[in-house]
């Protein structure tokens, strides 16, 4: 799984994720309010993926993995 | 080669011969919805196809070529001579991406260039194609956010809601773009509660700074090319993109560094200058540039260098092959296809065939058996006579089915002309068009793909020569537009193919003259002929009326080159010319090429198989009738004097005192040579399937291929070329 609740109140983001992702991201995150967001193992997110974190505005913990993700959208991300 | 790429090459060269077709109909109805649609989806099968055997520059070419012809059928865009002037060029291109992989079995290197410009020519023709909007509040207000990236461009991508729905992964598809930067992502203004959230709504939306080219983010956003806005910030840098600044730096330092004057260690410095020059357009993805440079460094001196760098930076150096993809390549080789595809009853055909051979083949064992336990000899032979005449029933059933596979209809090599004629038309400016009738007539699949070339160079005489310019046809009260019908049709044992054009007709004295200037024929002999010995003359080597050589013909190619290939397949030509109304050129040819009827002859003891295609008639000559000629001998048959060829003699046996008082003739013609051969003993006609020559007798002249007779001996038939000329 490439998003899984890895301990109480953590939600893990590791690898690729794909757009399924974001809906079990969703659920996850509407199942505790509390969570936060680990995705220091995330090399990629698809948007759907990107779009939940925004919308959820819970603490991220990050950067992800050097590429793409860490370089671009993580700054993005942020600065909210 | 890979079966998948095989398998690609056969398929995209189908949709390619679709979409021409759909295109050259298009052009005369430009309202025909159905044709349009069917284009589209050749195009849109076409790019699909490339995109399974990962050969993106051609999906890419596609892809642009795709969307106009989407604006067209949304009613965005007329059908004009120019858009399917395009749509041809890029189909010209995918033909020749696809011979290269043909020969390399790999996607051509060089492709993203040549893409490119297709790219470029769609892009400009497409309206609602990502224009680049001059000073948009948006993009000052993003560049000014970013003041420390110097980018030329500034994109805006709104995706739709239903972008995930597609599969589309909008940050991935953006950050596709080259020298991608200073990303920012926009989110609505408020977004529902989270347990209303729907994930895969698309709801955000991005901006994003670039420095590349106009093209490159186009091309790089071509699929999602609706939902973006791209704006130039410094149009004047963007448009002279062709070599970025650093990499014109670059390219300018070598040309410093070629330009000392000092010869010393000058091949050193070439060498050092062109690779990194060369490896400087290959990180710009600019291949053909750097293979340029690398020529150029290989064959030339410094001073060739020096001049192919300069000329990549003063032209936006891409430019070059689109022109290209406008001529028309008749030669490519015309390889024949090696694969058929057979329609499966066809194939159905042959297994039952098969079945019943098996059943006859059990039957005979039955009377073999039969034979060896001592039945009755009578009962054998009726037994054995029926199980023959089923056998027989068999095998020519088998061999009609083998030959059936074989064929081919003419459409396959019609198809190919209504597109070089329009080139045609366009690069002689006689207005014309291309008739076709009789696509469905099937021959041998050698016959037809061997007529692409005569039938070729006759359409070419037709409207060079032919065709009158629009002023005279109109003095003539003829129609503005010539029409030239291309014509097949199945007659018994031939098909017959005739190409008819209302022009003007042969100019008889015009023949004339010209057949006297280069010495074809003497001024009496001339004189003498009949208008159709006349019209005949044009197919003599060296013959060509035009009075200027254009680039459609008189390049030396005349309409012997015509009578040869004709020949080749076993065929003749003819000529019919009407003046004032027209002239009309027919090939006969044999309806299949593997099944040759021969008649035999016996010389030096030998028999032999002599093509009856080629036999005219076969006469008695007395012996007191035959003349000697110097070495050679000669009759006279029907008030003309023919040669006559001693066949032993010529086939290497010495020629042995006549024993009869008559000599048995066979009066044979090839190539338009009449002849007569000398035989022992005239035999019998036989139909055969030629083998042709192989191993050690590969290659020997007068002998055309072998066939084994039902006693064993093996007959050896004769090329009568060889003998005639």
């Amino acid at each position: 799984m490439t998003v899984m609740l890895a301990e109480p109140g953590i939600i893990m983001l590791s690898g690729i994720c794909p757009a399924d992702d974001a809906e079990v991201l969703l659920r996850l995150l509407l199942g505790d309010a509390d969570a936060i967001v680990d995705w220091c193992e995330c090399e990629s997110a698809h948007t759907a993926v990107v779009q939940v974190l925004i919308a959820a505005r819970r603490a991220v913990k990050g950067p992800p993995r050097p590429g793409i993700l860490a370089a671009m959208v993580e700054p993005e991300l942020k600065g909210r | 080669m890979n079966e998948f790429i095989e398998q690609f090459l056969l398929e995209s060269r189908e949709l390619i011969e679709q979409a021409t077709d759909d295109l050259l109909t298009l052009e005369g109805r430009p309202d025909d919805k159905e044709r349009l649609d069917s284009a589209f989806r050749a195009f849109h099968t076409l790019k699909g196809a490339a995109g399974i055997v990962e050969f993106a520059a051609m999906g890419r070419a596609l892809h642009a070529a795709e969307d106009v012809l989407a604006e067209v059928r949304a009613g965005a865009e007329p059908v004009t001579p120019e858009l399917i002037s395009d749509g041809l060029a890029c189909l010209d291109q995918v033909v020749r991406w696809l011979d290269a992989m043909q020969e390399g079995g790999e996607t051509p290197p060089g492709a993203d260039a040549a893409a490119d410009a297709l790219v470029r020519r769609f892009n400009a023709r497409s309206k609602k194609a990502v224009a680049p909007s001059e000073g948009g509040a948006w993009s000052e207000a993003l560049a000014a956010r970013h003041p420390d990236i110097r980018a030329t461009l500034a994109i805006r991508y709104r995706p739709d809601s239903g972008a995930f729905f597609r599969g589309e992964d909008p940050l991935a598809i953006l950050l596709q773009t080259p020298g991608l930067s200073g990303l920012e992502i926009e989110e609505p203004e408020t977004w529902p509660p989270l347990g209303d959230l729907d994930p895969f709504v698309c709801r955000l939306s991005f901006l994003a700074l670039a420095s590349c080219g106009l093209d490159e983010a186009r091309s790089a956003l071509k699929a999602v090319t609706n939902q973006v806005e791209i704006a130039s910030l410094h149009p004047a840098q963007a448009a002279a993109f062709g070599v970025p600044a650093t990499a014109r730096a670059l390219m300018e330092a070598q040309l410093r560094l070629l330009g000392v004057a000092n010869a010393e260690g000058i091949a050193g410095r070439k060498a050092a200058a062109a690779r990194v020059a060369a490896n400087v357009m290959r990180s710009l993805g600019k291949s053909s540039d750097a293979d340029r440079l690398e020529r150029a460094s290989a064959s030339g001196d410094a001073g060739a260098v020096a001049a192919a760098i300069r000329s990549i930076l003063a032209a936006d150096a891409i430019e070059g092959p689109a022109e290209d993809a406008r001529t028309v390549d008749v030669a490519p080789a015309e390889a024949a296809a090696r694969t058929l595809r057979v329609d499966v009853e066809r194939i159905d055909a042959l297994v039952n065939l098969t079945g019943e051979l098996l059943v006859a083949k059990n039957a005979l064992g039955h009377a073999a058996v039969l034979a060896q336990g001592g039945g009755e000899a009578a009962a054998l032979a009726g037994l054995l006579k029926d199980q023959h005449g089923v056998l027989e029933r068999l095998v020519d059933q088998l061999q009609r089915s083998v030959l059936n596979i074989r064929l081919l209809p003419m459409r396959y090599v019609f198809q190919r002309f209504p597109r070089l004629v329009r080139e045609m038309v366009v690069s002689l400016g006689k207005p014309a068009h291309l008739a076709t009738e009789g696509e469905d007539t099937e021959a041998d699949k050698a016959i037809v793909e061997g007529l692409f070339e005569p039938i070729l160079h006759v359409l070419r005489n037709a409207l060079d020569h032919g065709v009158e310019t629009t002023s005279v046809r109109t003095a003539a009260n003829k129609p503005a537009s010539a029409t030239i019908t291309l014509r097949a049709a199945r007659r018994a044992d031939h098909v017959v193919v005739e190409i008819e054009d209302d022009g003007a007709g042969i100019d008889l004295e015009r023949v004339r003259t010209v057949a006297a200037n280069r010495g074809i024929a003497s001024a009496d002999a001339l004189g003498a002929m009949a208008d159709e010995e006349l019209i005949d003359l044009i197919f003599a080597p060296g013959f060509s009326t035009a009075a200027q050589v254009t680039s459609l013909s008189g390049r030396g190619v005349g309409m012997d080159a015509v009578r040869a290939s004709v020949d080749r397949l076993g065929g003749r030509v003819a000529v019919e010319s009407r003046p004032g109304q027209g002239a009309l050129v027919r090939f006969t040819l044999p309806f299949a090429v593997m099944m040759t009827r021969v008649l035999t002859v016996e010389a030096g003891g030998q028999l032999f198989g002599v093509p009856l295609d080629g036999v005219l008639e076969t006469v008695r000559v007395s012996r007191a009738d035959i003349s000697a000629i110097g070495a050679a001998r000669a009759f006279v048959h029907r008030a003309r004097t023919l040669p006559l060829i001693d066949l032993a003699e010529a086939l290497g046996e010495g020629r042995r005192s006549p024993l009869k008082a008559q000599a048995d003739v066979v009066i044979a013609v090839a190539g338009g040579q009449v002849g007569g051969l000398e035989v022992d003993r005239l035999g019998e006609r036989l139909d055969v399937i030629l083998k042709p020559m192989g191993g050690l007798l590969a290659g020997m002249p007068g002998l055309s291929g072998t066939t084994l007779l039902g006693d064993g001996r093996v007959l050896i038939v004769l090329d009568l070329h060889e003998f005639l000329q």
